[in-house]
């Protein structure tokens, strides 16, 4: 039987909630593996492994309860040992490491930010800022609509300048959010976000991070400014 | 216009929040070498309301679409609205006014995007297949 690793904390206060479950159907029970002053957050591997949206949400999960009391160094999903013995082994030869790392991030927690743009209010803003564009619609208008290549003319113009406004955004939003911040990352690249950062911030300064982008949102009617967290750092453990 | 919450528990089943954090989950987090990682292939997460990237001629047409029908909307009000503007009110009135009709062109266009969305919505068939298309090259 193979053990599932969901991330390593510090030994010494390491503790799980009473009858916390993780991934697999049924969800397996989840256990401490402690070794070196360290503990490794793991369960049984289910047979057969994918990357299930249940299953991503359980890793998820388990690392958010684990990470309640002390920091946790989140693994990445999908992380397999052949047995708790191995678990073992790696903890130890890397004690020195996950300790410091465990050490740098202690208090600290990842928040992931994206922002697209709210498109009605987006196309309103860019064409009160512009006027060429509002005189070219105002032709297509009288020209009940205008060709085919006048529309595509005028559309292509109008996403050349929603895409300097979501450069402009970004840059704002960046520029506002990361002195807040000890760390800012780049999230992972998916589609459809303009911007899409990861901070480390001190679970202090929370509180702040979350006012401030309700500020940039009411001042930014165009903002659709999405806020997750607090998570454990997934995007600060690999330095 | 949507308005999320400023925050949303990590811990917390089932919002889209959450959904937004499985990228995480999936591409960030610590590697150890001496562990195995599952093979991601066939990943089928992710299904987020991904808006329509900007740059292909399906936007071009939808925000020329978008932009028409405001002003065929506003027009009207223009027309008559303007004489009022200039011949009845103060200065500090008339900037009310124009706001006013400034807001009602963000509506005009509120509701032609709408559409225009909904629109979209009924081809979504391909634009996830072109995203999943993506995730399989990724």
């Amino acid at each position: 039987m193979s053990t599932y690793v969901y991330g390593i904390t510090a030994g010494e206060r390491a503790q799980l909630p009473e009858g916390l479950t993780g991934i697999g159907e049924p969800p397996r029970p989840v256990r401490l593996v402690t070794e070196a002053g360290l503990a490794a957050v793991v369960s049984d591997c289910p047979e057969e492994l994918r990357p299930k949206r249940r299953d991503l949400l359980a890793h998820q999960q388990v690392l958010s309860e684990a990470g309640r009391k002390s920091s946790v160094l989140p693994m990445r999903f999908g992380s397999v040992c052949e047995s708790d013995e191995d678990v073992s082994r790696v903890l130890t030869e890397h004690a020195e490491h996950y300790r410091s790392k465990l050490e740098q991030l202690s208090g600290r927690v990842e928040y992931n930010v994206k922002a697209v743009h709210h498109e009605d209010a987006v196309l309103h803003l860019v064409l009160a800022e512009n006027a060429e564009l509002r005189a070219l619609a105002e032709a297509n208008r009288k020209a009940g609509g205008g060709t085919y290549e006048e529309r595509l003319r005028f559309g292509e113009q109008v996403a050349e300048a929603v895409r300097s406004r979501e450069a402009w955004d970004a840059d704002l939003v960046r520029d506002t959010l990361e002195p807040l911040a000890e760390g800012c990352r780049p999230g992972p690249e998916s589609g459809g976000w303009f911007l899409n950062l990861s901070f480390l911030v001190a679970e202090s300064a929370s509180e702040r991070l979350l006012t401030t982008a309700d500020r940039l949102r009411r001042a930014h009617p165009q903002l659709d400014l999405r806020v997750n967290g607090p998570l454990p750092p997934y995007s600060f453990v690999d330095t | 216009m949507s308005v999320v919450p400023a925050q949303q528990s990590g811990g917390a089943g089932g919002t889209s929040g959450l959904y937004d954090v499985l990228e995480l989950v999936l591409d960030r987090g610590l590697v150890i070498d001496a562990f195995v990682r599952v093979s991601l292939v066939g990943i089928e997460i992710l299904k987020i309301d991904v808006r329509v990237v900007v740059a292909s001629v399906d936007t071009y047409l939808r925000f020329a679409e978008a932009c028409n029908r405001l002003d065929l909307e506003a027009g009207p009000h223009r027309s008559a609205g303007l004489p009022d503007l200039v011949g009845e009110v103060t200065e500090s009135g008339a900037r009310g006014k124009s706001k006013g009709a400034l807001s009602g062109a963000a509506q005009s266009i509120s509701d032609a995007f709408q559409q225009a969305r909904g629109q979209g919505e009924s081809s979504g068939t391909r634009r996830s297949s072109s995203r999943s298309k993506k995730e399989e090259s990724e």
